[in-house]
């Protein structure tokens, strides 16, 4: 803090006291900055990344008008990867992707799309979570760091798209790659442990809707403009599901 | 110049059989309310009615309801040591203390109703910054220390002069706090039920209402045990500052309600609370119950009934109420259609995104909640028979306050 | 009626003699058997796991989860992979069951681990067979991995021994 000069206003002291006032700034600016420069100074090397880096963006394409009424396959797929078995209670049951069917007010043109996840850059779930246990991958995957989370199912309200769920009761034959138990959320994860193996592997929901040759779901870097995800949204018009909200979302859909 | 409290305190002297009795009913619920929290960990949520629809149930309706009364029941020490009513200062350490018992009641509630409460020290030393849930952690924790601090300034005579500043402290802290109760649901932007900036205020008018129920309902039982609480001119105060309250927060209702139905983005909302399943809860739980009848008590002049009768029945009144506004808040918030695709109507989902998801509380809820308020009744209780809070007379010397 | 004692001394006799019931009690009490896992090493010395695998735990935990990196020598899934033990009828079982990798030291120290009621405590049967483009198939990387990742380890623990560690029985 610097201390204010008490005494009456004096040509000799007030040149004084800006000269102690300059020197204790410079001494302050120095001590503040000194630890930003060391590194510098040291010519410490910066390690290269490993693991996630926000040089991918990884999302969705889902074309609505491909998906068909009354398959599920995106479905199975996925929970027969993550071990997902459901109990027959379909509103205790995990859910990390789900079919809706939909009706158009206006013009009564039916329509189905499946719904996960929207991997948010501003995820109103990375928010609220008051541990921090949902987060944001460098590459944009929004999960659930189970290990920090206390199951208080803020998130799982905060989420406009419902994709989120509470593990109710629990769990057994996990598998290896998908741990997920009692107390604590959890939603889609892109399937990240595809993702990070090597190779760019496909998603189980897209993988399975493939097979059933629908070919609904695309997955890709968003942040490649080579990518068949980037050309696709290049050429077509994408949406996002609440896009009212702004929340800039991984997983876009066509013909919504 | 100074507020020394002339006044003798003195401790809680048990004596009538309404105290035994209160006593062990207490001990009871909160011995099964434990046994829900323990069945509740260990076999999961799923034995609750809550689902992946509604993930906060009937505790939080409980938990939330005794945090906003604890943080109303504060009242009684903010309006001698803030507003300088000296009629209140008698009461104002009984005050601040069942605020403070209200507050572990309901954070105790909270803790027990999370999925992982065995996780509680990851929740006190990890914290995401961004998120008003944390920062209401450490508004909890807060209140309780200084409700502590406050609860010293006035029992040591030495410190007496310290007692405004705490009291207006402990005002602020208390209305941030309530604040931040109530952003939890207003930051919600993901939820049209509850996407609103008047969330915040209207949970301060229902602490203001709560608290002050809460409070007036432990003086009137504590002055049957003792009777050195009460006075004309104390209930006379508390009558009239119960039917502003309650106008305020019915205030803060309307206008969120008429707002909302001005937006058309709002209406499935504002026609399923106002008309549809929740019409019911909301118009004769939180209006009728909660607003009109108790004002109607307060007010009308006809009825036989003292001061005190009048302000037990409406305390009643308005903390049932209380609660059925926090049930159509937190949970009708939760069982109201989420708005996916505006512009189209989901016809299927198997996760019942087209239909209104039910919530049917379960015993362990209702064990767990009831336990909670039974908890902080006894702590309130143990605090007031182990330290001095209790005013021995009721003359209190004129001396000139600020 | 004085005291024989003073009070102090009383006092430290009785702690004394309580320590000394307690050692007894747990002497000649034999340690927890853990069954050998697969090949001849661990990701690190045994000594240094018994000591600090808890932090590696936590500190791989982090690194995995929120940064992605799932190329490190100490993962939970290879733990489990190498340690599992088979029954008579040649299934796997549960490492955090009695007598198991894991539970053998935990509950002789009484240290409640909770990794399994997340965490798979048997490999997935997948595993063995042929590589599946579309599973993650960690085992097999890591195993070339780890003798990579422990040489510097061993540098950096001090254990700098040329000598081939025998397997010891348990």
């Amino acid at each position: 803090m610097i201390k204010m000069n008490l005494e009456p206003p004096n040509p000799t002291n007030s040149l004084a006291a800006r000269r102690r006032f300059l020197q204790r700034l410079g001494l302050l600016s120095v001590a503040v900055a000194a630890p930003a420069l060391l590194p510098a100074l040291s010519g410490a090397t910066i390690t290269p990344v490993k693991g996630a880096s926000n040089k991918h963006r990884w999302g969705l394409l889902i074309d609505t008008s491909k998906c068909v009424s009354g398959c599920d396959a995106c479905v199975r797929g996925c929970h027969e990867e993550h071990g997902i078995n459901g109990t027959g209670n379909d509103h205790t049951d995990a859910q990390w992707i789900r079919k809706i069917d939909l009706q158009d007010d206006l013009t009564a043109k039916q329509s189905s799309l499946p719904m996960m996840c929207q991997h948010c850059d501003s995820a109103p779930c990375v928010d609220v979570c008051p541990t921090g246990a949902s987060f944001k991958r460098a590459d944009g995957v929004v999960l659930v760091n189970k290990h920090t989370c206390i199951g208080c199912r803020y998130c799982v309200m905060a989420c406009p798209y419902k994709a989120r769920s509470f593990i109710h009761e629990p769990v057994s034959n996990q598998k290896s790659w998908a741990p997920r138990g009692q107390g604590t959320v959890e939603s889609c994860t892109l399937c990240v442990h595809r993702i990070d193996a090597e190779g760019e592997q496909q998603p189980a929901c897209a993988v399975a809707c493939t097979d059933e040759a629908h070919s609904a779901i695309l997955f890709g870097d968003l942040s490649d403009p080579q990518s068949d995800i980037a050309k696709a949204m290049n050429k077509r018009h994408a949406q996002e599901v609440r896009s009212d909200l702004e929340l800039n979302t991984g997983v876009r859909y066509l013909n919504l | 110049m100074t507020m020394i409290d002339h006044l003798r305190y003195a401790t809680l002297k048990p004596g009538r059989l309404s105290y035994g009795v209160v006593l062990l009913v207490c001990i009871a619920a909160v011995v099964l309310g434990g046994y829900s929290a323990l069945t509740m960990e260990h076999a999961g949520h799923i034995i609750t009615g809550m689902n992946n629809h509604v993930v906060w149930g009937l505790p939080h309706v409980f938990a939330v309801s005794l945090i906003v009364a604890a943080s109303g029941a504060l009242n009684g020490a903010s309006l001698a040591s803030v507003f300088g009513l000296s009629y209140y200062k008698p009461i104002a350490r009984l005050s601040v203390a069942l605020a403070m018992s209200l507050l572990v009641g309901g954070l105790l509630v909270l803790v027990l109703d999370l999925g992982r409460p065995d996780r509680l020290i990851v929740a006190m030393t990890t914290y995401n910054f961004r998120s008003i849930f944390a920062w209401n952690i450490f508004l909890y924790t807060g209140f309780l220390f200084i409700g502590a601090c406050y609860l010293w300034m006035m029992m040591e005579r030495r410190f007496n002069h310290h007692i405004k500043a705490m009291g207006r402290v402990a005002f602020a802290w208390r209305i941030v706090l309530t604040t931040g109760t109530g952003s939890i649901f207003g930051f919600l932007v993901g939820r049209n039920a509850l996407d609103s900036a008047l969330l915040a205020p209207l949970f301060v008018a229902l602490s203001l209402v709560m608290g002050t129920a809460a409070l007036t309902l432990v003086l009137v039982m504590l002055d049957r045990w003792q009777a050195t609480l009460l006075n004309d001119q104390l209930l006379g105060s508390l009558r009239r500052l119960f039917v502003w309250f309650l106008i305020a927060l019915v205030y803060f209702s309307i206008v969120h309600h008429v707002t909302n139905l001005y937006a058309t983005e709002h209406h499935s909302v504002e026609r399923y609370t106002l008309m549809g399943q929740l019409s019911g809860m909301f118009w004769i739980g939180h209006i009728f119950v909660g607003v009109v009848l108790p004002l109607g008590v307060l007010l009308l002049p006809t009825m036989r009934l003292s001061n005190t009768g009048r302000l037990v029945i409406s305390a009643s009144l308005a903390l049932l109420g209380g609660l059925a506004l926090l049930y159509v808040v937190i949970i009708g918030s939760q069982s109201t259609p989420q708005m996916l695709f505006p512009g189209k109507t989901i016809l299927a989902s198997r996760f019942g995104d087209a239909g209104f998801p039910t919530y049917h509380p379960s015993v362990w809820e209702w064990g767990l909640g009831i336990g909670g308020l039974a908890l902080a009744v006894l702590s309130c209780l143990l605090v007031l028979r182990v330290l001095p809070l209790l005013p021995e007379s009721q003359r209190i010397e004129n001396v000139s306050s600020e | 009626m004085r005291p024989v004692l003073p009070s102090r001394v009383s006092h430290y006799l009785l702690l004394l003699a309580g320590l000394t019931l307690g050692c007894l009690s747990i002497a000649g009490e034999p340690g927890p058997v853990i069954p050998k896992g697969k090949g001849d090493q661990c990701a690190a010395e045994t000594d240094y796991m018994r000591r600090n695998h808890m932090d590696l735990i936590v500190h791989q935990r982090d690194d995995t989860v929120i940064r992605g990196i799932r190329d490190e020598p100490f993962s939970l899934v290879e733990c489990v992979d190498c340690h599992v033990q088979r029954d008579a009828e040649n299934k796997h079982i549960r490492v955090d069951e009695e007598g198991q990798f894991c539970a053998g030291c935990h509950s002789f120290v009484a240290a409640k681990i909770d990794c399994f009621s997340c965490h798979a405590a048997v490999p997935d049967t997948n595993q063995e067979e042929s590589v599946d483009g579309n599973h993650w198939i960690p085992n097999k990387r890591l195993m070339a991995l780890s003798s990579r990742f422990s040489a510097p380890l061993k540098r950096a623990l001090g254990h700098d021994q040329n000598e081939p560690r025998t397997a010891k029985p348990d």
